[in-house]
């Protein structure tokens, strides 16, 4: 570890200066001490209650130096969206910092990363790293149906790189079987189970796409796998998180998609959600138009319609739908994929999942389903939240791919206000940490990257942090009621909002809102509080009856 | 009764009703001179539907063999379908609601018949009027008296018969200011503003004409009001352009030379057709049923209704800032003084006065500030967002009041102490009621259709205490504070509990509000027992 120190000095140029000005959105405008370390820009000042600034390197997308005079102007913009200002006396300083300030926050060794630094200053009640075991979820499903099993296939990683090493997989299907399809499939991600619906025991699957190429190459091993979850003379169907167009140029790079001749069983459906690049740029659209100041409410409209924003939320939304009507209403399984079957598949299947399950509402069903269709289902989380909204380096394998599905949760959570257990700001927290983070759990592109980081054994997980009474009531939504039906988001472009959780949170005070917010919760528990008074009133009265029979007669 | 004339077939059996978030129900139909009854068969658990014909703005019909179908479009902006066996029986309902529903007679309409078993006529309409205002703001006394000057209406038709003035002005310089006013609306006082003793006045148009005559007796009426100040600021709800164009149809604005004291800001607000036009398509891209998300956002953009929110939200913001921040008395005009003017100075006082916060607070100030001080409710709000009928005066001002009003209380959700359910449930009763509050176009008016006497009065209605439980807000608490609210486009967002009232999300958001709303109930009466 001294070595690593070591590098980190390195970067540092100048670790302290005095004197330096901080301008923040809704906060006082403080003066104090600048400190740089390795993994921290602090500022704090000596005056009582003022807040100080900590704030991870690992947050910051871009920084802006400007000079007025002598006195230098640092703009430091955060992958959370927050924007502040810091102003430095003495050009040298400000050249040093802004330099050690953007060294620092594009580190790329994940080793070297705040999370194997960080000493958790609260008391480990449950360990995060062993809360959603597969085997435990397996359990569940074993409860439910003895048509799957828990496949160790892919224990070393070496039959598919980014799976976990247990997957569920139908149970007469054995392991060399598996090998011969994950052959066939991109990245080796051959079917798998993703969800199963209690109510009419179908299911849903997802896989990579079929590698036919070009002179439409078959496996029918694959073609049984996925057969062999269908019920006698029922079809299934395929969702294609592809244009039609797409997954047919896709052939040409040897990748493609189901043929009917070979899957006749099969119904496909080609549904077009945007990927990569195209989303990283509409999420940096959005951005600068939430930010834009001028005050015409044409421009703004025209801007975030242009940023297409709302579009991608409503085109995975109506996928996700879809997939959960075809599960529920037409009572036929599905498989999901696209190319690799790791991001628009991931949206698709877990967002049907919290329209189709009510497990998936509870603060612990929802994180272990981030754990199982987004860390374990092997989302390369690394890549893709290395850059934000506001960097200017070109962007690679970046995609605001998990930011898209929490605000396509919140849409739901917004339209059902009563149906989740948790509240926005369980969604807003898994934003931040996503991007930067004090914990492991988001750490690495998939479940192989991180067993060799040995995470569990070196980080501490994020659920570890947030599954404590303090976190969770801060997390949890007061007009909660278990509500065990399917819950049908309106897609209509009228129905869905900007979330202004995360894309106004810094341009728009909310204190009125969170004090409205609190005056709510407050209500709610007075209300729980008398309802448990008025229960012991009527006990009382009941066993005063019972007692003395002359209290009947008024 | 007239209106049998209309009605040809009273009853129809064996109709299917179709409504939105409800399933389609079969009944008997029911057309009455004032009302569409629906009520189905189902005996276990059945329902009625009562329309007022009055809320119907457009109807369409079809015929297919033998049977036809019926599109109501209300100015509530549902949207109701009637299935009628029998093509004659459908032409003659379709036509007694098209003719029943546009009725011009006021006196004919339902307010005038609507007799609640649980409500006598009240002795006293309203919830307050001029004269009790006045003798309840004894901080008014010193430099401010109740003029009767318009006590027959004689001066300024659309005024009520008294009004606030400066005291040191005698009713003679009234009369003369108001010749000098279009529609003879002399600035009278509409908030006082306690912490400073500012004001805002409000008035129509100076008549200045193309060769700028002056009034020295309006001069000196708006001298009165600044006395012992240095200046005032008059806001011209028109550009600038638009003022010096009205100069030839006889009007214009007060000119530097001549009020040397007052300083002038022009603010260019929509008005009119423009409005109504906006609302329209505001309305068809509500309803639009493509699932495309950028011609719904292109939509939104075209109908510039958020722009109008915007507008008059900001202008409020300056009359308060004029007012609060800077210490002076502000004079609020367009042309006619009953539209725009009304619009800000009522959002002015709701962002200023914690007082016009609370449910009675607010009724009364929209008394005061719309009904006493005459928007012409009849004209405009005629004709809602659906008709096909020529538009003539119909202008969506007050709905657009409603909106801003909204805005304020997403914005500031403890501030008010109504809830969003009294907003909506006034943008019903505007367009078509049971009570007589916002029939006719003036004070006038209603006196001689004996409004007063004859209907009863929507504002004491809703304080009665039911109503009130269900429309304040569970977690209002009072601030003294002036809410300023945030005007960036970011910040403002399409009124979905009104525009999108009748698609299925709203409904859910509702119900959330319900619990809360229950629980607030429940513990009132846990506390009490």
């Amino acid at each position: 570890m001294s070595t690593e120190i070591m590098e980190f000095a390195e970067l540092i140029k100048t670790p302290r200066v005095d004197g330096v000005v901080l301008h923040r959105p809704f906060m006082p405008t403080v003066e104090g001490t600048l400190c740089l370390t390795g993994h921290h820009l602090i500022l704090s000042s000596r005056q009582d209650n003022t807040e100080e600034l900590w704030l991870l390197h690992s947050n910051i997308d871009s920084i802006e130096k400007r000079f007025v005079g002598s006195l230098g102007h640092i703009t430091v913009k955060c992958k959370d969206l927050r924007v502040i200002q810091l102003e430095i006396t003495g050009m040298e300083e400000c050249l040093n910092i802004a330099s050690s300030i953007e060294a620092l926050s594009t580190l790329d060794l994940v080793s070297l990363m705040y999370p194997f630094f960080y000493r958790p200053m609260f008391e480990v009640i449950e360990d995060g790293w062993n809360s959603f075991l597969p085997q435990n979820a397996f359990k569940d499903l074993e409860s439910m149906t003895d048509e799957w099993r828990l496949s160790e296939v892919n224990k070393d990683f070496s039959l598919c790189p980014s799976y976990p090493p247990l997957v569920a997989v139908p149970k007469d299907f054995d392991d060399e079987t598996l090998k011969k399809v994950a052959t066939f499939r991109h990245g080796g991600r051959f079917p798998v189970l993703s969800y199963y619906h209690k109510k009419n025991g179908m299911v849903m699957m997802r896989a990579g796409q079929p590698l036919t190429g070009t002179n439409g190459r078959r496996c029918k091993e694959d073609e049984k796998l996925i057969n062999a979850t269908l019920r006698p003379g029922k079809r299934g169907y395929i969702i294609d998180t592809r244009a039609i167009n797409v997954a047919q140029q896709a052939k040409a790079r040897g990748g493609g998609f189901e043929l009917e001749a070979n899957y006749p069983q099969w119904r496909r459906i080609h549904k077009a959600i945007e990927r990569y690049n195209v989303l990283q740029e509409s999420l940096i659209k959005l951005v600068e138009a939430c930010n834009d100041q001028s005050h015409s409410m044409d421009r703004w409209l025209s801007k975030l319609e242009a940023s297409n924003w709302q579009t991608n939320v409503k085109e995975i939304l109506t996928t996700a739908c879809l997939a959960a009507q075809c599960i529920d209403r037409e009572g036929a399984s599905v498989l999901v994929h696209g190319t690799e079957g790791t991001d628009s598949t991931l949206q698709v299947t877990s967002l049907a999942q919290i329209i189709l399950d009510p497990g998936c509402r509870t603060v612990k069903g929802f994180q272990s389903l981030v754990e199982r269709e987004w860390l374990q289902a092997g989302h390369p989380f690394q890549q893709r939240c290395a850059q934000s909204a506001f960097s200017n380096s070109k962007p690679r394998h970046e995609a605001p791919v998990f930011l898209l599905f929490l605000d396509c949760v919140w849409q739901i959570l917004r339209q059902f206000p009563c149906s989740f257990e948790f509240n926005e700001s369980f969604l807003v927290l898994l934003f931040e940490h996503a991007y930067a983070s004090q914990f492991g759990t988001f750490l690495g592109n998939s479940a192989a990257e991180r067993a060799r980081l040995c995470l569990p054994e070196k980080t501490v997980s994020l659920w570890s942090w947030v599954n404590r009474p303090q976190e969770l009531e801060r997390l949890t939504n007061p007009l909660y009621e278990p509500n065990s039906l399917v819950i049908w988001p309106s897609v209509a472009p009228q129905s869905l909002l900007l979330w202004e959780g995360v894309f106004l949170r810094w341009n728009r005070s909310s204190k009125c809102l969170d004090e409205a917010y609190e005056e709510m919760v407050h209500i709610i528990e007075y209300n729980k509080e008398l309802q448990t008074k008025v229960n012991s009133l009527r006990r009382q009265l009941a066993q005063l009856e019972t007692e003395d029979p002359l209290l009947h007669t008024p | 009764m007239e209106f049998a004339e209309h009605i040809k077939t009273a009853n129809v059996e064996d109709v299917v009703l179709r409504q939105p978030l409800q399933p389609p129900s079969r009944g008997t139909l029911c057309i009455t001179g004032h009302h569409l009854l629906f009520s189905d068969r189902e005996e276990s658990d059945s329902r009625q539907v009562l329309l007022l014909l009055r809320n119907i703005d457009a109807i369409e019909k079809r015929m297919s063999g033998s049977s036809g179908t019926i599109t109501m479009k209300c100015k509530d902006l549902r949207v109701l379908q009637l299935d009628i066996p029998g093509m004659e029986q459908c032409l003659n309902i379709a036509h007694s609601i098209e003719t029943l529903s546009c009725l011009d007679c006021v006196s004919a309409m339902y307010p005038f018949f609507y007799r609640p078993v649980d409500l006598s006529l009240p002795e006293q309409w309203g919830l307050s009027s001029p004269e009790m205002h006045y003798s309840q703001m004894k901080e008014l006394y010193e430099k401010w008296r109740l003029s009767t000057v318009n006590r027959d209406y004689s001066v300024c038709p659309s005024y009520p018969p008294a009004v606030i003035v400066p005291k040191s002005i005698d009713d003679d310089t009234l009369k003369k200011a108001a010749k000098f006013r279009q529609g003879g609306r002399f600035p009278v006082l509409c908030y006082y503003h306690k912490k400073n003793g500012m004001v805002i006045m409000r008035s129509s148009q100076p008549l200045l004409g193309a060769n700028r005559k002056r009034c020295k007796e309006d001069e000196l009426l708006l001298q009165a009001v600044i006395e012992g100040s240095d200046k005032g600021y008059i806001i011209d709800t028109r550009s600038m352009q638009q003022a010096q164009q009205a100069r030839m149809t006889g009007g214009g604005f007060e000119s530097k030379s001549f009020y040397d004291r007052w300083k002038r800001f022009h603010r260019q607000m929509e008005r009119g057709k423009a409005l109504q036009e906006s609302l329209i398509k505001l309305v068809e891209a509500c309803g639009d049923e493509s699932n495309n998300m950028d011609r719904w956002l292109s939509k939104l953009e075209n109908s510039k209704w958020l722009s109008h929110v915007q507008n008059a939200l900001s202008t409020a913001g300056l009359l308060v800032e004029c007012v609060e921040r800077d210490g002076h008395s502000v004079l609020v005009h367009g042309s006619e003084g009953t539209d725009c003017s009304l619009l800000i100075s009522t959002l002015a006082q709701l962002i200023m006065d914690p007082c016009c916060r609370t449910m009675e607070g607010f009724l009364g100030l929209l008394e005061r500030e719309w009904i006493q001080a005459r928007h012409p409710f009849q004209q405009r709000c005629a004709h809602s967002a659906y008709s096909h009928a020529r538009l003539q005066q119909e202008s969506p001002v007050f709905l657009l009041l409603l909106d801003c009003v909204w805005q304020l209380w997403r914005q500031f959700p403890l501030a008010l102490g109504f809830s969003e359910a009294l907003l909506l449930r006034l943008a019903t009763e505007v367009y078509a009621s049971d009570y007589g509050t916002f029939l006719c176009n003036s004070d006038q008016e209603r006196c001689a259709l004996e409004v007063k006497e004859r209907t009863h009065c929507l504002f004491r209605a809703l304080l009665r205490p039911t109503e009130r439980d269900y429309y304040s807000n569970p977690l209002y608490e009072r601030t003294e504070l002036a809410i300023w609210p945030s005007v960036h486009p970011q910040s403002l967002q399409l009124w979905k509990g009104y525009f999108l009232r009748w698609t299925q999300q709203v409904r859910h958001l509702e119900e959330a509000q319900e619990e809360i709303r229950n629980m607030v109930i429940e513990w009132g009466k846990l506390a009490r027992s």
